[in-house]
């Protein structure tokens, strides 16, 4: 019989029972046949059955010029979108913490709003604004006689894609950088104001040193976040210009659920985790060094 | 569609069918899906282009066995080239509805102000190069303001615009057994060189977008657009805009416009009470297509086209002149994979990034391993 002593024993995982049924049945199994499909050529549009090749789809995916292009879209797309992101939303933070009140409420919700947009959604209007003939944006700038290929020239295009997530994304970064800022100790700031430090050397010397644990942790979600691009390049680009937008995520689709090559979609879904994981490894044992 | 469902279950009350709506984009992996787990619904729409792929994976069900049966449908009413896209391996595996053409939309007010008309001082579309290329050049140039404000065309779906242009070359894209990609022949170089030239040289159109050149035309800067019958829904709705649809011209020495279908097709497995009910669910939406085409459909049947009812739908009439020399994308299994090539090319060449032939010879040799794969993977 269940003692008192016992239940108190196994209560801890008894609270993660739930959550960790759900992770085995809807992630770990997945992952793991995932895993053992990618060394399998699965095609679902031949009656022919699935045929053990080892490593034969990871090394197509080696010689797959697809694969690098794709890889490379997703890296620029992390080197362009997490910086900006991430920059803003400490931005933003930093000034909505000098606010306060209703003042603050509204531009926190303002900031936010774009956030429970869906991404097809704000894609289709983001779309809309970037279109370089008739735009809403090249509508302005054409007082100015400019006229910017938003989504027409390879290099732009996964810029302007990575403008487009910022306006989108920020807002979810943004409030837990806030809530970091408000649990920084008021006394060190009036310290600091009293020795005649000026706001840029408290940001500086007390905000960012003591948010470092925040930023960290949103920058490696940002990070992973960007590695799994897809909506908005399919909505916007649908992977284009020639192909310049294709992430790596838009690829795999792709190859899964357009092309039916299971197998190989999965060796390169597995290829994308270990990149992610590569990433994040480096970054937790950044935060462990802080 | 909904009302000829409702209309069907009420005539036949030993039937009771079930409509789903389901968006382009997802439609197919669900039906994928569920083919394989044998739950695809009895009764469902494949586009054309996807009929190889269904066919090949055994989930839809040929229907030439059931022509020959109670609400059988005359297929001698359907041009041969419509029934005859739906073949797979010797066998038929729908039933076409209906046919949605590429053709021309053209802006009346800009062919007026540009002087291109008839005799009665009306818009005169055009229907060989040469006046293609005049209409091009004189709307473009009637530009009044800034400059850019006017195209006299715009290529609006890559897809559907070159694999007409191509085939009006004289193109081919496949050794008539499927063993080779020939997509970069030397008439396919010639049709994408001739569209590279409308932008680059004559400038009668503008560097491609990636999407909206619709809206350009739509917005009433556009003189000409080659699009599909399904987009009149669109122009319908806009009352500002006085255009109109005529064939597409013909640009090069053949006629040929891209077309689809939607056809009517049968799950695999299905008991014979299922088949019954589904083939004279089947015959009864044939039958009646002409209300289907008040959507901006063209109906497969000739004798529905045929009809005075038909007639008086002005822009799908226009358009249905072109169903006996339309043209499918090929009956390939691995459509998409040819889809997702041949616009890789066409966007390079159209963007000024490769020529013609480089861009149409990477495509070649990329569908030609996928073709080497699809062999090694087993008979189609």
């Amino acid at each position: 019989m269940l003692t008192r002593k016992s239940l108190a024993r196994y209560s801890g995982y008894l609270f993660v029972l739930p959550y960790l049924a759900l992770f085995t049945v809807f992630l770990l199994i997945p992952l793991l046949y995932g895993l053992g499909l990618s060394l399998y050529r699965r095609e679902l549009l031949t009656s022919i059955p699935a045929r053990f090749i080892g490593i034969g789809n990871y090394v197509e995916a080696l010689h797959d010029a697809y694969f690098w292009k794709a890889l490379l879209a997703t890296f620029r797309f992390v080197l362009v979108a997490t910086p900006l992101t991430v920059c803003a939303a400490l931005a933003i933070a930093v000034v909505l913490s000098r606010t306060s009140g209703k003042l603050q409420t509204f531009l926190r919700a303002a900031y936010f709003a774009p956030t429970i947009l869906t991404v097809s959604v704000a894609g289709i209007l983001w779309r809309w604004f970037y279109n370089s003939e008739f735009g809403l944006f090249n509508a302005y700038l054409g007082h100015l006689g400019i006229k910017a290929p938003w989504l027409t020239n390879n290099s732009w295009a996964l810029i302007s894609i990575a403008l487009m997530t910022l306006w989108w994304t920020v807002g979810g970064p943004m409030v837990v950088l806030l809530a970091g800022i408000h649990h920084i100790p008021p006394q060190y700031h009036e310290a600091a104001s009293l020795d005649g430090a000026d706001g840029y050397r408290q940001f500086l010397h007390i905000t960012l040193p003591l948010l470092r644990p925040v930023l960290l942790f949103v920058v490696v979600l940002n990070i992973i976040g960007s590695f799994q691009v897809f909506g908005q390049t399919f909505m916007i680009t649908r992977g284009g210009p020639e192909m310049s937008t294709r992430s790596l995520v838009q690829y795999i689709y792709e190859t899964a659920f357009n092309n039916y090559r299971m197998g190989y979609a999965s060796s390169l879904s597995w290829l994308l985790f270990l990149v992610i994981a590569a990433f994040s490894a480096v970054q937790f044992r950044l935060m462990r060094e802080q | 569609m909904l009302r000829l469902v409702k209309r069907f279950n009420e005539a036949n009350p030993d039937v009771n069918v079930l409509m789903q709506r389901m968006d382009w984009s997802t439609y197919y992996n669900k039906l994928f899906v569920a083919g394989m787990g044998g739950r695809a619904p009895e009764l469902f729409v494949l586009q054309t282009l996807a009929i190889p792929r269904f066919a090949r994976a055994k989930f839809v069900r040929p229907v030439d066995d059931l022509l020959k049966q109670p609400h059988a449908v005359d297929v001698r009413d359907l041009d041969a080239n419509v029934w005859n896209a739906v073949s797979y391996a010797e066998n038929h595996y729908g039933l076409p509805l209906d046919i949605w053409p590429m053709g021309m939309y053209y802006n009346r007010r800009l062919f007026r102000e540009a002087g291109i008309v008839d005799a009665q001082g009306e818009a005169k579309p055009p229907s060989t190069r040469d006046e293609f290329l005049d209409a091009a050049r004189r709307i473009s140039s009637t530009t009044s303001g800034k400059p850019g404000d006017r195209w006299g065309f715009t290529f609006t779906y890559f897809e559907s615009n070159l694999y007409s242009v191509m085939q009006q070359f004289g193109g081919e894209f496949f050794t008539p057994n499927l063993d080779r990609c020939i997509i970069n022949g030397p008439n396919n170089v010639a049709a994408l060189q001739f569209c590279v030239d409308l932008i680059r040289k004559e400038k009668c159109a503008p560097p491609p977008e990636n999407f909206d050149s619709w809206i350009g035309f739509r917005q009433g800067k556009v003189g000409m657009v080659f699009e599909g019958i399904y987009m009149l829904a669109d122009l319908q709705k806009q009352k500002d805009l006085d255009y109109a649809g005529a064939p597409a011209p013909v640009l090069g020495d053949h006629r040929a416009v891209w077309a689809g279908s939607h056809n009517l097709c049968l799950r695999a497995n299905l008991n014979a009470k299922e088949l019954e009910a589904a083939w004279r669910f089947m015959s009864f939406l044939s039958n009646n297509s002409l209300d289907w085409a008040d959507g901006g459909q063209v109906p497969a049947r000739r004798s529905l086209r045929d009809s005075d009812r038909f007639r008086h739908m002005t822009v799908q009439s226009e358009f249905a002149k072109q169903i006996p020399y339309v043209k499918y994308l090929p009956r390939i299994p691995f459509i998409f994979e040819f889809q997702t090539e041949f616009n890789a090319a066409i966007e390079k060449a159209l963007r000024g990034s490769e020529s013609p032939k480089s861009a149409l010879d990477t495509a070649a040799a990329n569908l030609n391993r996928i073709i080497q794969r699809e062999r090694e993977a087993g008979p189609s």
